[in-house]
This record gives C-alpha cells, sequence and structure tokens, in this order.
C-alpha cells in the first residue's frame, strides 16, 4: 500500500463519521429545519472527503475536474433542495422548535 | 482498497435505510421530501465509490443524474403542493 | 416580457463552458464530439431563450479569497453539526432571525442565499423582497452574515446598498 492509498484510505475513514452524523441528525433532532442542517452540511461534508479521496487517486486531469464538478453539482443542488423545503415548510406555517 | 470502497459504499447504503425511518415517519409531507436531500448526497458517495471500485467511471454518470433528480424532485414537490393549496383555497371560496 | 439582449461575451463565455463540460464527462473521446456538438447547440439555444439574468462578471482575486474561506466554513458547518448530533444532550437552541440583505438582486443574492445554508448553523428559510429568514441553530452563536455579505460582494464586485 502506498502512501497515496494510505491518504487516501484515511479520508474515506474520515468521510464516514460526517454520514453518519447526517443521519442521526435525521433521527434525532427535533424538527424539519434541524434535520435540514444535518443532512446537508454533515453529508456535503463527507461527500467533498470521498471526493478528495478519489482525486488523488485519479489517473488523468479530466478525472479529477469530473469529480470536482460532482460534487460542486451537488453542493448547488443540495444548497437549493435545502432552501425550497424549508421555504415550503414556511409556507405550511412549520413552526420552528424552540428550547 | 477494492474492499474498502466497498465496504464503505454498503456502510453508507445502510444509513440511507436507517434514514428512511424519518422518512416513513414524516409527519409531513415536508418532512418526507428530505429523502431527496438523502439521495442527493449519500447516494452520489456510494455511486462514486462502486465506480473507483469497479474501475468503470460509467456508475459516475449516474451519480451526476442523482444529484440532478433530487433537485428536480424537491422544485416539482415545492410546485405542485403550491398548485394544490392554490386550488384548494379556490374551493374553499368556492363554498362560502 | 423580459427583453432578451444578446451579448457576445455572455455567449462565448457559455459555448466554452458546454466545450470544456462535454469534453470533461466524455474523456475526450473523438466520437463524442458527434452527438455533443448539437446536444451544445441546442442547449445554447435553449440558454439564450430563457430571461437572462443581469449579467455579473466574477471577480477572479475575490474568487480566489472566497474558495479558501468557503472551504473552511463548510468543514467547520460540517464538525459543528456533527458534534450537535452525537451529543447525548443534543445541545440545540434555534430561532429563525431576519436579516436584511443589501446585495442587489439576481445573481449576487442567489449566491448569498446558497452560502448561508452551507455555512455553519444558518439555513436560508425564505426571501421576501430583501428580508431573509434565516434558521439558525444556535441562537448564542453569532451566524456573520455580514462577513459572507462582504465577500460575496468582492466576489461579483457590486456594491452594498439596496439600490441598484
Amino acid at each position: 500500500m502506498g502512501i497515496i492509498d494510505l491518504i487516501s484510505a484515511s479520508l474515506l475513514l474520515c468521510s464516514l463519521p460526517f454520514f453518519l452524523a447526517g443521519t442521526l441528525g435525521l433521527l434525532r433532532f427535533p424538527d424539519l429545519y434541524c434535520r435540514l442542517h444535518a443532512l446537508t452540511k454533515a453529508d456535503n461534508l463527507g461527500l467533498g472527503l470521498v471526493v478528495l479521496a478519489l482525486m488523488i487517486q485519479a489517473d488523468s486531469f479530466q478525472v479529477v475536474i469530473r469529480l470536482l464538478l460532482t460534487w460542486l453539482l451537488v453542493l448547488v443542488a443540495g444548497a437549493t433542495v435545502a432552501h425550497l423545503i424549508a421555504h415550503q415548510a414556511q409556507q405550511d406555517g412549520h413552526q420552528p422548535w424552540r428550547r | 482498497m477494492t474492499g474498502l470502497y466497498i465496504g464503505l459504499a454498503l456502510i453508507l447504503l445502510l444509513t440511507i435505510a436507517v434514514g428512511l425511518v424519518r422518512v416513513l415517519r414524516g409527519p409531513t409531507a415536508t418532512d418526507r421530501m428530505l429523502a431527496a436531500q438523502l439521495f442527493g448526497t449519500t447516494a452520489v458517495a456510494i455511486l462514486l465509490l462502486l465506480g473507483q471500485a469497479g474501475n468503470s467511471t460509467a456508475i459516475w454518470d449516474v451519480a451526476l443524474i442523482f444529484a440532478l433528480l433530487a433537485a428536480v424532485a424537491a422544485v416539482t414537490f415545492v410546485r405542485r403542493r403550491n398548485i394544490d393549496t392554490d386550488s384548494h383555497q379556490e374551493g374553499n371560496r368556492g363554498h362560502h | 416580457m423580459s427583453v432578451v439582449t444578446f451579448r457576445w461575451s455572455r455567449f462565448i463565455l457559455r459555448l466554452g463552458g458546454c466545450l470544456f463540460l462535454w469534453w470533461v464527462l466524455t474523456g475526450g473521446r473523438a466520437s463524442s464530439w458527434l452527438i455533443g456538438l448539437p446536444t451544445i447547440a441546442l442547449a445554447l439555444w435553449v440558454m439564450n431563450r430563457f430571461p437572462q439574468a443581469p449579467f455579473w462578471p466574477i471577480s477572479v482575486a475575490g474568487l480566489l479569497r472566497f474558495i479558501p474561506y468557503f472551504l473552511l466554513q463548510s468543514v467547520r458547518g460540517g464538525v459543528d453539526v456533527a458534534r450537535r448530533a452525537y451529543s447525548p444532550t443534543l445541545p440545540l437552541d434555534p430561532e429563525i432571525i431576519e436579516f436584511p440583505l443589501t446585495l442587489p438582486a439576481g445573481r449576487p443574492q442567489m449566491f448569498f442565499l446558497n452560502s448561508v445554508s452551507l455555512l455553519p448553523g444558518t439555513l436560508s428559510a425564505d426571501l421576501n423582497g430583501t428580508t431573509l429568514k434565516v434558521h439558525v441553530l444556535d441562537r448564542k452563536v453569532d451566524p456573520q452574515l455580514g462577513q459572507l455579505e462582504n465577500r460575496v460582494a468582492q466576489l461579483f464586485k457590486c456594491p452594498l446598498g439596496s439600490e441598484k
């Protein structure tokens, strides 16, 4: 196992806690808005680490750009989806949970 | 490395399955739309890992489609909800 | 009805973007251009039929400063929300705050809206005119939206202030 593989494997292992946190937040957080925070931010960071791990394994410039574009698309789509869902919840009169 | 890719992909698949509990529970339709966000990121990660493990980047194109579909699904959902609400309000107005 | 004005600079940017995208997606196989070129032509035609948003050129220096800031904040945002999800006591104290937007409408505002949702503890929930409703995970934490607004203004080289 070379040094690149080692870095790549560590990045992949680092991504796991964030994906788990996204699902945990989805189940544990008290309302829709908080759950959106968990899914949007934790999962995006997890995916970012996966993309980074695959990028350093890539054998061509095109593959690197392709992975980067995939992550960017997910970022933009994710932020848009989060906003649309939150907006719809506001329209429906969803009151945010308060401590 | 292939083992790690597959293993991680399987665990991520499990997190989606567990996350679907929330989608099933709801309670509102808007809660259920969180599935779009879940698939939009976690499923993309799974497909990227599987593509790398199988050395076939054609699966990466599927990942891109997933990311796009999640956004399109959310837009459609919001549009439909608004149309439904509008027609519902019109119906109410007709009653009174 | 919106007036569709044709701009060469925008057309060239889009054409370049499409060609680059196709090249990346197909791995540059020569035969793929047989499908690629007609598709790109179609895509450009469709793009031109949409109402055109006001053109805000992106400042390269602003972009170079924005990327590290954005990456750092995304990591902080992910770590922050993960910490809260794992904590047994579930340390959340959410509320919806109102933020008066001073960025010009159109692309700068959209960019700001999307960035807000990816930064630590904030989620853009509703935009009404120039008032943005933001859901914050912890009301005790300053969301630093003003700082983000400054960065976006630098990126688009646009003035802060409600006037266009």
